[in-house]
C-alpha cells in the first residue's frame, strides 16, 4: 500500500516535471516569437514621437504644453479591438449587467464588498511573486503577513491586516514586472470578457493565472482536466459579477462624459498602467 | 549724570528697537516678496480657487443652479478653456478653420464645465489637502492635491497650469493620474481620423446637449 503510494506521488511528481519544463519551453517559444513580431516593436508612442509610421507631419507649434502629445497612441490591431470592445459591451449589457443588478438587488453592498475582499485575498500568490520579482522584499513580505492575518483574523471577508495592523496592500502582477524591467508594453489588445490590456500586459495575465495553484491539480491528483478550468471560470464570473454590482453604472457615467468611448477606456487604461509603471520605476 | 543715564538708556532702546526692526524685516522679507506677486504663484491660484469653491460645495441648503453659477464664475476666473480646447485636439487644430476653432472652443468649454458642474452633488464633505508644487518647463507648472472623502479612498488631483503674460491659469486637470485632456485627445484624435470634423462637433454638441438637459439649465 505505501510502496503504491509512493510510486503514485513520484510518479505525479515526474508529470509534474515533465510539464512545467514542457510549459517553459512552450513559453519561450511563444516570448521569442512575441518579441520578433514587427508590430511588438512598434510601442505605444505618441504620434509625434513616430510621425512617419503616422503618415501624419506633426509639426509641433512652439510653446507646447508638456504632456500634449501624451494621449494619442497607435493602434496597429484597432479592427480587432474595436469589434471586441462593441462584444464586451454586448456582454455586459446582455448579461453580466442584468445578473448584477439582480444580485445587488439579493446582497447588500457590505456583504458584496466582503465577497470582493475575499476575492482579492486569494489572489495573494501573484502580488507576492511580483513584488519579490522586482526586488521589494518589504513589499512581498506585507503581502504575506496581510494574507495570513486576513485569512486568520478577517476569514478573507474582512481586512484587519489594514484597520488594525495598517499593512496597505501592494497590487502588483507579471505585466507590470516585464514593464519594470523595461520590456515595452506593445500594441493596445481588447481582450473578449477580460477587458482593456496590451499584447505585454496579456502575457503577463497568463503568466499569473500559470502561478494558481489550481491549475496543477489535474497533475498531482487525479482530478479531470475540466474540474479546474471550470472552477477557474466560475471564479473568474464570480469575481466579475460581484465588481460589477458594486460599480453598476461604470459604462453609463463613463459614456456620458465621452464622445468616443473606445478612445476614453483605450486611453484610461493606458494613462493608469503608465502611471504605476512609472511610480515603480521611482520607488526604487 | 541722571540726564545722561536718560539719554544713554534712551539710546540704547532706541538701537535695540532698530535691531529688532532689522531682524523682523529680515525674516519677514521673503513673504512681503510672495505678498508683492500672488499672480505669479500657481499654488496662490489653485488655493484660492479651491478655497473659495469648498464652501459652495459643501453648502446643500442653496439650490444646486445658484452654486454651479457661483462656481461657474470661479472656474472662469481661474482656467483657461481656450488653451484646453487647443490642446484637445492636439495638432488637429491646425488643420481646421479659425471659425472652427472658435466653434469648437465654445463647445468644448462648455462641455467641460458642465461635465464638472453636473457632479457637484456628489461631494458630500471633506477636504483639500495641497501638497506640491513644480515646475514643469519654463512657464508651466503642476500643482498636486489630494481630496478626502469619508469613507473612500482619497482621490489624486492635479493641475497644470500655464504662464500667460504673467497670469497663472489652469489648462489640465488630472484625477487619479488620468489627464482629462489627454482622453479627450485620444477620443477627438479617433473621431478625427475616422469621421472628420462634422462628426466630431455634432457628437460633441448632443453629448453636451444631454448633459446640459439632465442638469436642467
Amino acid at each position: 500500500m505505501s510502496t503504491r503510494r509512493l510510486k503514485r506521488v513520484e510518479k505525479a511528481s515526474t508529470t509534474l516535471s515533465r510539464f512545467v519544463s514542457r510549459a517553459m519551453l512552450a513559453a519561450s517559444v511563444i516570448a521569442v516569437a512575441a518579441f520578433a513580431h514587427p508590430a511588438f516593436a512598434q510601442d505605444l508612442a505618441p504620434l509625434s514621437a513616430n510621425p512617419s509610421k503616422q503618415g501624419a507631419v506633426v509639426k509641433q507649434a512652439e510653446q507646447t504644453p508638456p504632456g500634449e502629445d501624451q494621449g494619442v497612441y497607435s493602434d496597429p490591431l484597432a479592427p480587432f479591438n474595436e469589434s471586441m470592445f462593441t462584444f464586451n459591451l454586448k456582454l455586459d449589457d446582455w448579461v453580466l449587467r442584468p445578473v448584477a443588478t439582480g444580485y445587488a438587488a439579493i446582497a447588500p453592498l457590505p456583504v458584496r464588498q466582503s465577497v470582493g475582499r475575499f476575492f482579492d485575498n486569494v489572489n495573494v500568490i501573484p502580488r507576492f511573486a511580483n513584488n519579490l520579482f522586482q526586488l521589494r522584499m518589504p513589499e512581498a513580505g506585507t503581502e504575506v503577513a496581510r494574507f495570513g492575518i486576513n485569512t486568520v483574523l478577517g476569514l478573507g471577508f474582512f481586512d484587519p491586516a489594514e484597520t488594525w495592523f495598517g499593512l496597505k496592500e501592494h497590487p502588483d502582477d507579471f505585466g507590470l514586472t516585464l514593464r519594470y524591467y523595461g520590456v515595452p508594453s506593445g500594441p493596445y489588445l481588447m481582450l473578449p470578457f477580460f477587458g482593456p490590456s496590451t499584447v505585454t500586459d496579456t502575457v503577463g495575465m497568463v503568466v499569473d493565472a500559470a502561478m494558481n495553484p489550481m491549475t496543477y491539480l489535474t497533475y498531482i491528483a487525479d482530478v479531470p482536466w475540466y474540474v479546474p478550468t471550470a472552477v477557474g471560470a466560475g471564479t473568474r464570473i464570480a469575481d466579475a459579477v460581484n465588481y460589477r454590482s458594486e460599480h453598476l453604472d461604470m459604462f453609463e457615467e463613463a459614456d456620458r462624459y465621452a464622445v468616443d468611448l473606445y478612445g476614453a477606456v483605450q486611453d484610461a487604461y493606458l494613462q493608469t498602467r503608465d502611471h504605476k509603471v512609472k511610480e515603480l520605476k521611482e520607488s526604487d | 549724570m541722571l540726564h545722561t543715564t536718560t539719554t544713554n538708556s534712551v539710546n540704547r532702546g532706541h538701537a535695540l528697537a532698530i535691531v529688532l526692526f532689522l531682524i523682523g524685516a529680515l525674516l519677514a522679507a521673503p513673504s512681503i516678496a510672495r505678498a508683492d506677486a500672488p499672480a505669479n504663484d500657481p499654488m496662490a491660484v489653485v488655493k484660492d480657487g479651491v478655497n473659495e469653491a469648498l464652501p459652495i460645495l459643501r453648502d446643500k441648503q442653496t439650490p444646486t443652479p445658484v452654486r454651479q453659477q457661483k462656481l461657474r464664475e470661479i472656474v472662469a476666473r481661474s482656467f483657461d478653456f481656450s488653451e484646453m480646447a487647443r490642446s484637445a485636439l492636439g495638432y488637429h487644430w491646425r488643420q481646421i478653420s479659425p471659425d472652427q476653432q472658435q466653434e469648437f472652443t465654445k463647445v468644448f468649454s462648455t462641455f467641460i464645465e458642465n461635465s464638472y458642474l453636473a457632479k457637484i452633488n456628489e461631494f458630500t464633505s471633506g477636504e483639500v489637502r495641497f501638497l506640491s508644487v513644480r515646475n514643469d518647463g519654463p512657464q508651466y507648472a503642476i500643482v498636486k492635491t489630494s481630496v478626502l472623502m469619508a469613507g473612500k479612498d482619497p482621490i489624486d488631483l492635479d493641475f497644470r497650469l500655464l504662464d500667460k503674460n504673467g497670469q497663472w491659469k489652469v489648462y489640465d486637470v488630472t484625477v487619479d493620474a488620468i489627464s482629462i485632456i489627454a482622453n479627450y485627445r485620444n477620443q477627438f484624435n479617433r473621431v478625427m481620423n475616422n469621421k472628420g470634423y462634422a462628426t466630431l462637433i455634432a457628437d460633441l454638441k448632443s453629448k453636451e446637449a444631454a448633459l446640459a438637459a439632465s442638469m436642467g439649465t
